[in-house]
This record gives C-alpha cells, structure tokens and sequence, in this order.
C-alpha cells in the first residue's frame, strides 16, 4: 500500500492529482463506512490549502475529539452529538497549512475514555483485518482508516495507550511523541497530564513526516515544548551500532505465564525473535528486571489519575452554552438532564470513580498515592535511561480481541503485559508501536519508548528495526487497491 | 457582653489588558458576549495561558500586604457545577497562593491595629447572571476575568474595624494600581465570617457572600450580630452556615448550611506548569510599591506636623497626595500646602468634578502662588482671585499676577512718599489723630485709594505711624 | 465502606442519574480499585515521594504577555447555545445565592 512518500512522488509527478486522491479517498470512506465504522463525519468537500510542504495534497483523518472550525466534533459522545466548534485545533490548524487534505473525522471511544472502539455515540468499529475483532481504541476510527486503506495517515490522541494500542491491532505504525511536543490547544481534554497528539501511519519515516509537520512550541498551549532544529525525517536513517536497549523481564519471561493462552505465549516467541534480530542489527539489547509491585500497580495507578482529571475536564459538558439542552424546570434539572442523557454508563461510572478518587478525605490514600506511583516508575525509568537509549517490548499480550470476548484474561500478569503502555504517558515519553508481523493471521506490534525529548532517537530506532522486520506498508489484501 | 469576631473575604478584579487565562479583552461592556474567547466558554478542548501581567500585580498586592510570596506558579482548580462557571471549575490558587501570613496597618479612633492576612490568591471571575421574571440570561463578559481574593484572619471585633480595614485595602489595590476596586461595578466584592463568644475561644460562624458595597457590609454585619446575640441570649445555638443579607428588611436568612457544603475537590491544575518566581523578579516588583496610605499618614503627622484629619484627607487619592509631596519636595511649606490642597484645590476638584490629574496648576505653580502670599507680594485675598484666574484662563501664577496688575507696593520710599505728601495735605487730622481721634484709619484708606490697593497694608501702617509720631 | 446510597449521591453531585445496574457495576469497580490502591499504599516510602502532576520537570513554560486579543463574535459565542435571548444564554431562573 502506498505511503506518503509514494504519493508526494505520484504527485509532484502528476501522476495523479490532489482532487482526484481526496476523491478516491472519499469514496472508499463511504464504501467501508457501513462495514467498519471509521468515520463521524466525511467531508464533502476538499480544503483548497496547498503548501510546499511533504503533506500538500495528501488526505488524512482526524479523531474526532479535535476541534475543527465549522465541522461538526463529536468526540463520539450523545451530549457532542450536534456539537459544531468555533475555533480549531492546533493540530488541525498546523495540517491544514501543510495542505494535507482532510477526509473525515474518525470514531474514537466515547470521550476517548475506552480501548475498544466499541464505545462511540455511532456505534462499533471494526478490524480490517477481520470483522469480527475489535481494532482496540480510543483512536478507533483513525486506525481502521488507514488499515483500510483510505487514508495513509491520520492523527489519534493517547491517554494510556489509545494510539499506539490500536496501530499494534491493526498492522499499523502508531506514535506519540513526547509530552509538549505537539500542542494538545483544541483536543478535547480526557487526562490533561497524561493526554498526546499523535499520529497513525504505514511506516516509520510517515509519522516523522507528519510529526514534523505537527510539532512546536503553541503560545495557546503553556505545556507545548520549545522548537527544535531538527528535522525527525533528516535523522531516522543515522546508525544505530552500540546504542542499547532494554525489555523488563517481568512482562516478557514465558516462564511466568503458566495460565496464558497459545496466542499469549506466541506472542512473546515472536518478541525474542524480534530482539535477536535487533542484535544482529547491531544493538545491544539487555533484560532487566523491575519491581513487580510497581508493574502490578500501573493500570490501577492509570486508572486513578485518568478518572480523576477526567471527571474535572469534563464538567463542561452541561448543555448550557453548548450541547444538548437538557429538559427541565430549574437550571439544575436542565444541567443533570443533559448529562444523565448525554454519558453513557461507563462514562459515568468512570466520572464517580474520579469524583470519588478528589473528594478530600480520599485524595491522600487514592489520587496523590497514584501520583506518588508515577514518580516513582518515571524516576525508575529515567535511571534507566541512564543506561539505555529506549525500552522494546510487546504492544500488547495478544491479538485484537473478539467482541464477544468475555474470557477471563484479567490475570495480574496479563494485566501488566496489556496495560504496561501507560508508562510512556505517566513519564510523557515518546513511544511508538511498529509491526512485529502476524499471530494466527492478525497483526502483532511491538513499542519501543525513549526517555523524554529523545523523539528523533526513538524514530530512529524504530525506522532501523523497521527496516530489518520488513513489515512495512502491511494492509490486507483485498484492501490494497 | 459577648465577643464580636470578623473575618472578612475580599474579591477585587485587577487591572490588566487581557482576561486571567485567555486574551479575550478584560473590559466592563455594555453589550453582552462581546469579550469572550473559546476558553472563557469553556469549549471543549480549551487550555489556560496564564497572564503574567495578571501574575504580576498578584504579587505587587501580596508584597503591599507584607505576604510571603511563593516560589513558583501553581494553580488548583476548584470543582462546582454553576450556570455562571462555563468550565466546570475554576481556576484559582488553593496549594501555593501569590500570598500567605501578612498584614495590613490600620488606625480605628486614633488607635493602630494589625489585621491579619492569611493568604491572597489569584483566581477568576464567574459570568454574570441576569435575573429576570421566569429566567436568567448569561453574559460572559466577566468569565476568566483575574480576580484577587483577599482573606483575612478572624480578627476583627467591629463593623468599624471591618469598615476601616476595607477602606485601608482599597486604598492599597488604588495606591498601587492593582485595581480600580470601584464597588459601584461590581469590582470588588466581600464576604463576611461572624462569631460571637463569650470568652477568648471563636464561637460558631456564619458566613454571608457577595456583599457589594462597604455601607451594606457595615449594615450586614450590625443585623447579624444582633441576631446572633439575640439567638444566644435566649439559650439558643448558632449554626455554621451561609446566610443571605437582606438590605431591605435588615434581616439575614439562611441559604445552607454547613451539611450541604461542596467539596471542591480542589486539585493542581495540570494545564499550567511551574514557572519560577526568582528573587530578581520580586525585588523589581518590591520596589515598584509606592509608599502607602497608612505610612504617609504617620509621616504628615510626624514629619510635617499635620493634624491626623488633614492628613487622612491628603492621602485618600494617591494622586493628591504624590501631589502634596511634590509641592514639599520643591521646598514649600507644608502646612501652607495642606491648607491650600485642603480647601482651594480639592474644594475647585470637587466642585468640577475633576481628578487632580486634570488640574492645569502645577506644583510648582501652586507653590510660586503660596510664595507670594508668604513674601507679602500679593494678598491672601488677591492669591484666591489668582488661584481661580489660574485654573480658569489656564496660565501661570505670576503671568495673572501681572496682568491683574496685582503685585503689591513693598517698597518703602514709595508708600513714604504717598505718606508724606498725604500727611502735608491734612495737618488737621495730623492734630484730631493727637487728641485721641482715630484719624489713622483714613490715612490708610487713602493709602490704599492712591495705590489701587496694591500697597502692602503692613508695611503701610508701620509708615503711616513713624511718620505720624515724626510730626 | 462505600454503597450504592454513597454512588448515588456522588452521582447527583456529578449531575446525571443512572439505572440501578449501573451503580452495582460501579460497585464492584469500586472494590477493584480500592484493593489496588491499597497496595499501592502499602508501597515502602511511598509517602516520602513527591506526587508527580507533570509528566516531567517542565522548564520552559512561559507567561502570556498581557495582550488582548482572540474574542469571538457575539454570534460565535452564542452559536452552538440551544436557547438565547438578547444576545445572551437564556436558562431557567437561577435561584439562589
């Protein structure tokens, strides 16, 4: 399937015009939209904005929990449903004087708040690598655009692994750089500390295309990192020879999951096979073991924080200057209405969790406890880094889900291997998940996360192991047309 | 007798450009929604972009009020839900104020008192609700607005200290510009604690919100300490609560009590990372802080020998009182100048309307005018003509002085002549003056008549009687 | 111990209601996340650690210089408001404070 490159090239050539890929791209969006679900909302019509930029003509996605001026955000919530921001996101902004071509604007789970893509307001969506297997979340819709083909990248948020989850699903390269690298003005807020722009692509040199593009210091944005000046796509080719990596044995030693299912196990099989191949690359790849007692508390530490900034973040949402009305005599009827009609349950359930997490006689034991964690692992990883240029592990204990998949795999320690992600927003770390080639016919990914900053390196590792795997441009067949 | 205690919560918008967070303009309008930017609505996906002009006059007012300053910026947010507070939350300072633990200096009946200041913090204003018959409308004008609020120590015994330390801290938020703090737009605004005890241990408080001008404050408080005292005198219990004054009726009722108090589930607010406050930063702020009501005061008494009321009449717009120094610093005397500031400029100020800032004489020009009456060049009767003609005609003092032909006859040859030749006319008089007749007066009329009054009257008896007694 | 009384009432807070299933499942979530964080309180030290709010120290934030600037118009304010009148958000009488 083509990239970017390969379009800027069709392009500056004239072997095809930027009307006519936004037109093919329009229509596949429709073609797959009753079978996947990936968009919202599909433009009807084409931003005249070119540029000498990379992107100029290239079509794209957006999640739909960035603001656009004029076209209806949603963030696949009832109480967004007709919601039609005045002002747009930096990000978009930013593509949009690339002259990248928007396509649409993708499903996410509600609110972002979710990992299956099951969630939103407009119902599932699908893997393109099969129908019946979720594509993960919350960045559900920009995941399956760009397995199906529509569009050869598109933009995603990541909270706790909501971009770089879905891409190991779906066969697809998915990144986010460091916290602040790219400004987060216009992207509805779920997590404000753990929250990140990023990006879905086919390969590795893409997402460094579109991150050079998305990057910079955003005067709208006080968390926004200085510029660089550096380009990511001028430095993903440098050699990697005596850099050094590391994966935790807890998370990857076979030995450790003796309940764990064939696919669990081929899985981590296949992560050895990947790491001996990272060797030959010229890397030196080390295990190391981590406190288990910090691993296991990850996802709860996740869960803490996220809930809590989220039911904060998400007080706006009250139907008065914006969003449904609700029905009522009194303000507060009106106000409780909107919402109770607005939320669905596991938004709700999640916003009592948060609310319970702030009240003040259990922000001691349960908020600040979990941000006590964070330090705690992000100080245990940057000495690491001391050491190390990044972290490689899995991107997930097994293959996109099933939606009818109810089996217990809630074990402590299949827990640890499908939530570990979160440790790259815990410490704002740049990570990114590439394809690591296929278990029982779907795609598996593996995550390499960098210390803070480290952006160009991590891109430049994952490009090299990119490189080596061979597992480039992967969509399914009867999509590649 | 019971125990009186007050402490009192004072919001006061500052003065800046741009709202707290956004850069919608921060304006009092007359049309509503006209300065409002996508944060100030709390749209979806919005960030805070923290004002250091905000920030700054945050820490001039904690400096001014003698407050320990923080290292960093930090915000919390404080959670409620509100139709007046678009986010959700407001943004306020609850872990690290721009001020803890100062004070302010103030004088009640001739006595100094300190009141104590717990802490001052940085947040912003609500929109603002218009009540109609059967519905409300919102303006969003004030949303995001930078708000000051001032919290003082329970510390106060009376609706006169309160009073004295409201005017005190206006005065401070107008001596440094931090504010305009005018009551009359919504400014600055105050909530009152009230406890009443027996002994030296804090009885139970009530609270009463949002109380808009310092009279309704001193009413607010005399209602409810006559209810709480009755309520006590007739065995019964004061409950901590929240209580809506009444100006009409001067009653007080209860809106809510302790039981139903919100958890604000404050938290550090995750969009604002910590900027650091360095010394270079606060010493430059420090010594942007002009010298205060309360110190100048005790520097006319002191220094310049003033009584207490002209000096408290001196210092209660900055502008005059800078005025007032720039006038001693010329070398002027002091109690002239006070006299003259006291009654001729601020008497013309207010009669016009006009703030000193419009008043075309200048310092020095006033002390040119006060000169001439100290150097007997003109008369003090003949200085108020001056004065108006200044102000009216927009010129100097002595150009007036000139034109009015005004200038007085010091010179002694010339009234000695006038004497003399006038004293040859009448020797009969010369004669009446011996036998005891008052003759004297008449020579001095005719003194004045010659020398269309410009003769200094002085200097003009003493001659008339040398010469008289020569004779 | 919390109950679905306590769930109820801190829904109320948040404004919105849900059926009653809805608070059993928020129970049990509830218990899951209580005996986790339990033993992340039991972690050695963990009092002793600074709670990290940003991701990492942050140097280069910046004020805004005091500029206005960025007001929508009346009408961008008021566009996505179901209900105004007078150029303003019009709601059911607020009553109260």
């Amino acid at each position: 399937m083509k990239t970017i490159m390969d379009l800027r090239k069709d392009l500056d050539e004239k072997k095809v015009t930027s009307d006519e890929l936004f037109k093919i791209a329009i229509e596949k969006a429709h073609t797959y939209q009753d079978e996947f679900n990936s968009f919202v909302t599909i433009m009807d019509k084409k931003e005249e904005k070119e540029s000498n930029s990379l992107l100029s003509g290239i079509p794209y996605a957006l999640k739909d929990n960035f603001s656009t001026k004029g076209i209806l955000t949603t963030a696949s919530s009832n109480i967004l449903k007709d919601y039609v921001p005045v002002y747009d996101s930096t990000a978009y902004k930013k593509l949009k004087d690339a002259g990248a071509v928007l396509v649409g604007k993708t499903v996410l789970d509600e609110l972002a708040m979710g990992g299956t893509g099951t969630t939103g307001h407009t119902g599932i969506v699908r893997n393109p690598w099969n129908k019946n297997r979720e594509i993960g979340g919350s960045s559900a819709g920009s995941a399956a655009a760009v397995a199906l083909g529509i569009v050869p990248f598109s933009i995603g948020s990541d909270t706790g692994d909501s971009i770089r989850k879905p891409a190991a699903f779906g066969g697809l390269v998915g990144f986010k750089p460091t916290y602040g690298r790219i400004s987060r003005y216009g992207l509805f807020a779920f997590a404000s500390s753990l929250d990140h722009v990023g990006c879905f692509a086919r390969c590795v040199r893409d997402a460094a295309i579109v991150t050079d593009i998305l990057k910079g210091q955003d005067e709208k944005d006080m968390t926004s990192l200085p510029n660089e000046d550096i380009k990511y796509t001028d430095v993903i080719d440098n050699d990697i020879k005596g850099m050094k990596l590391f994966y935790i044995k807890e998370i990857t030693d076979k030995t450790l999951y003796k309940d764990a299912g064939e696919e669990t196990l081929k899985i981590l099989d296949k992560f050895k096979e990947t790491i001996e191949e990272c060797k030959k690359l010229g890397f030196t790849v080390d295990e190391v073991s981590f406190d288990d007692n910090l691993l296991k508390a990850l996802y709860p530490t996740y869960i803490t924080i996220s809930s809590a900034e989220a039911t904060s973040n998400n007080s706006n949402l009250t139907g008065i200057p914006f969003g449904p009305r609700g029905e009522g005599g009194s303000i507060n009827e009106i106000m409780f209405d909107a919402r109770t009609k607005g939320f669905s349950e596991l938004i709700k359930r999640r916003f009592i969790l948060g609310s319970y997490i702030l009240q003040r006689e259990n922000q001691e034991r349960l908020f600040k406890n979990a941000l006590r964690l964070r330090h705690i692992i992000v100080d245990k990883m940057n000495e690491l880094y001391k050491t190390y240029d990044a972290m490689i592990l899995p991107a997930s204990g097994g293959v996109a889900p099933f939606f009818d998949n109810e089996i217990d795999r809630m074990s402590d320690r299949y827990l640890i291997l499908e939530n570990h992600m979160v440790i790259g927003n815990f410490g704002g770390f740049p990570s990114i998940t590439i394809p690591n080639g296929f278990v029982d016919d779907m795609p598996i990914g593996i995550n390499i996360t960098g210390k803070a900053f480290d952006d160009a390196k991590v891109l430049n590792i994952a490009n090299k192991i990119e490189d080596k795997l061979g597992y480039k441009g992967l969509i399914k067949e009867e999509y590649d047309v | 007798m019971y125990k009186v205690t007050i402490g009192l919560e004072v919001h006061c918008e500052v003065k800046t450009n741009s709202k707290n967070f956004s850069s919608a303009k921060n304006a009092y309008s007359e049309y509503p929604n006209e300065n409002v930017s996508v944060v100030d609505l709390g749209l979806p996906g919005i960030l805070p972009v923290a004002n250091k002009e905000a920030f700054r006059k945050s820490l001039l007012m904690a400096l001014a009020l003698n407050c320990k300053t923080p290292d960093i910026v930090m915000f919390d947010r404080k959670n409620y839900y509100y139709p007046d507070l678009p986010k959700g939350y407001q943004i306020t300072q609850e872990t690290k104020p721009v001020g803890v633990n100062g004070y302010v200096m103030i004088n009640v009946d001739g006595e100094d008192k300190k009141i104590g200041i717990n802490n001052i913090h940085l947040e912003e204003d609500t929109a603002s609700l218009d009540h109609f018959k059967d519905y409300s409308l919102i303006d969003y004008n004030r949303a995001g607005v930078p708000l000051l609020e001032t919290v003082t120590e329970p510390c106060m015994h009376s609706s006169t200290e309160a009073i004295a330390f409201l005017e005190a801290l206006k005065g401070i938020f107008l001596y440094t510009g931090v504010s305009e703090a005018r009551t009359d737009k919504g400014q600055m605004r105050v909530d009152v604690n009230i406890s009443l005890s027996k002994d030296d241990t804090l009885g139970t408080r009530t609270e009463m919100k949002n109380i808009n001008s310092f009279n309704s404050v001193r009413l607010a408080i005399e209602t409810e300490i006559k209810r709480q005292k009755e309520v006590l005198e007739n065995g019964g219990v004061i409950l901590q609560e929240t209580r809506r004054f009444d100006e009409d009726t001067l009653t007080t009722h209860s809106l809510r009590s302790k039981v139903d108090a919100v958890d604000y589930k404050y938290y550090i607010e995750p969009n604002i990372p910590p900027i650091k406050i360095t010394d270079e930063w606060i010493d430059e702020i420090k010594s942007e802080i002009p010298m205060l009501q309360f110190d100048r005061i005790n520097k006319y008494m002191e220094v310049y020998g003033l009584s207490r009321y002209d000096s408290e009449i001196l210092v209660k717009d900055k502008a005059v009182s800078d005025y007032f120094e720039e006038c001693v610093f010329i070398g002027c005397n002091p109690k002239s100048i006070s006299n003259w500031i006291t009654t001729s400029v601020l008497g013309y100020l207010n009669k016009n309307e006009l703030d000193i800032k419009d008043l075309s004489l200048t310092p020095k020009m006033l002390c040119e005018l006060i000169d001439m009456v100290d150097n007997n060049k003109i008369s003090s009767k003949q200085s108020k003509e001056v004065f108006s003609k200044c102000l009216e005609e927009n010129k100097e003092p002595n150009i007036v002085v000139k034109e009015l032909g005004l200038t007085q006859i010091t010179d002694d040859k010339t009234i000695r002549d006038i004497v003399t030749k006038l004293l040859d006319e009448r020797p009969d008089l010369i004669e009446d003056h011996r036998k005891g007749k008052n003759t004297f007066d008449y020579f001095v009329g005719q003194v004045m008549k010659e020398t269309r009054g410009k003769a200094n009257p002085v200097l003009t008896r003493d001659i008339i009687n040398e010469e008289m007694e020569k004779r | 111990m919390v109950t679905k009384e306590n769930l109820k009432d801190y829904a109320a807070k948040l404004m919105f209601d849900m059926d009653d299933e809805g608070y059993e499942r928020t129970l049990k979530e509830f218990e899951t996340v209580e005996k986790h964080m339990e033993l992340i309180g039991k972690i050695e030290n963990i009092k002793s650690v600074e709670p990290l709010v940003f991701p990492y120290v942050i140097y280069h934030a910046n004020f805004r210089e005091d500029e206005a600037k960025d007001s929508l118009t009346t009408d961008e304010v008021l566009a996505n408001a179901k209900d105004t009148k007078a150029d303003q958000v019009k709601v059911p009488k607020v009553v109260g404070e």
